[in-house]
């Protein structure tokens, strides 16, 4: 009897322990096989916005359609950037004309100096023949002759201050033409910018400009999906990241049509916010009350680029759609120096 | 074993399609078990049932994934 109640505790327990190694076993796989179903198809998106303000003139793309980089996109009213233009043609016009004419002024103070010269010698040496003559002409006249050679002098050394301020002036309207000309350049850039065109290829989203709406200068009025930059961001937790490494190779299956992608491990975000730590009132840490038994894994986003040459013809890919990662077994390998280890004889 | 299965546009864990099967199966062993007498003969008959269901619904995930 002692030994029948042996055996029925024994085979009980024989059962009890290998339901507990498998469980454990499946368990752990569940946690730490690195897949994830949280996986986001992405892509790039310009926000175009129109450099220069304006109504819109011309919408020249339907929505979703697909543009080639530098195709216009839509143009803002030209008629005011042409007036500018014109006008800032017109005021290097006058630049240039006021420059010529500092120039010819340059010329003209040049003779008068010249001319006050020859008055001033004149009047010196007249001054000077006098003095020689001593009394023959009178003290009043010599003096007067004297005060006159000075007066020539003065006026001599006016006229070649003259001079001085009259390149002066020809430096400054030089100047003036080149800024003129770059207010040309810049009137001509803002002409150029009403025509806003596709930055990269890729599909117009999301379209809601229409013709006659007030385009903003910095102001996005289309959504512009960058058709070369599609990948997939996969939000792993935290429990999984140790069993995959950048390079990794691995599949992706996209939710719709359960269409199956090559891939590669990219990269992995160094770093989520932390979402118990919002700023409460009075500049305190908010910190959620927990539960210290059940602690949630955060989940950490990993780049995936996505091989999109294995897509179906005719598949539509979009920004958005829901995607299962798997990081492939091969994939699952020991820390370096390990291998390192292994591989020295 | 495909990581998750589309029922209908549902889509769910491909543990649960599993999880049923060993359901099933775990019936047919249990009247089995019991007419041959078997439960007669262990301790806790309802802990072992358990234990028993767990096993297969362990191995058989355990198998579908490796």
């Amino acid at each position: 009897m002692k030994n029948l109640s042996l055996l029925r505790f024994l085979i009980t327990a024989a059962v009890v322990i290998v339901a507990a190694v498998l469980g454990h076993a499946l368990w752990k796989h569940y946690l730490y096989a690195p897949w994830t179903r949280d996986g986001r198809v992405r892509a790039d998106v310009i926000r175009v916005a129109p450099d220069v303000s304006g109504l819109v003139d011309a919408v020249r793309v339907r929505d979703n359609q697909f543009v080639h980089r530098g195709d216009v996109l839509f143009v803002v009213d030209r008629a005011r950037f042409r007036n500018a233009v014109a006008q800032a043609e017109a005021n290097l016009a006058a630049a240039e004309a006021a420059a010529r004419a500092a120039g010819a002024n340059i010329d003209a103070a040049r003779a008068s100096a010249k001319a006050r010269q020859a008055q001033y010698r004149m009047y010196a040496e007249q001054a000077e023949r006098r003095q020689r003559m001593g009394d023959v002409i009178s003290r009043e006249a010599r003096s007067d002759a004297a005060a006159t050679a000075s007066a020539a002098r003065a006026s001599w050394q006016q006229a070649r201050a003259g001079g001085s301020q009259a390149h002066a002036a020809r430096e400054q309207a030089t100047a003036a033409m080149e800024q003129a000309q770059v207010a040309l350049d810049r009137a001509r850039l803002d002409l150029a910018r009403t025509e806003v065109r596709a930055p990269v290829d890729g599909y117009v989203t999301n379209l809601i400009v229409r013709v006659g709406d007030y385009a903003a200068t910095g102001n996005p009025l289309l959504a512009l999906v960058d058709s070369h930059s599609f990948y997939v961001y996969g939000y792993f937790e935290e429990t999984k990241l140790p069993h995959l490494h950048v390079g990794d190779p691995v599949d992706v299956r996209l939710m719709a049509g359960g269409v199956h992608l090559e891939g590669t491990i990219t990269g992995i975000a160094r770093g989520i916010t932390d979402r118990d730590n919002p700023a409460g009132a009075d500049l305190l840490a908010d910190v959620n009350p927990t539960f210290n038994w059940v602690r949630l894994a955060q989940r950490v986003p990993v780049r995936v680029a996505i091989d999109t040459r294995g897509l179906p013809e005719g598949m539509v890919l979009a920004a958005g759609m829901t995607a299962t990662i798997e990081v492939r077994p091969s994939g699952d390998r020991k820390p370096p120096h390990v291998v390192a280890a292994h591989d020295t004889p | 074993m495909p990581l998750e299965v589309d029922f209908h546009g549902v889509l769910m864990p491909g543990l649960l399609p599993v999880f049923l099967g060993c359901l099933l199966l775990m019936v047919l062993l249990d009247l089995v078990l019991g007419r041959r007498g078997l439960y007669r003969r262990v301790w806790h008959p309802s802990l072992v049932r358990l234990a028993l269901f767990v096993c297969l619904f362990s191995a058989a995930g355990l198998v579908l994934v490796h």
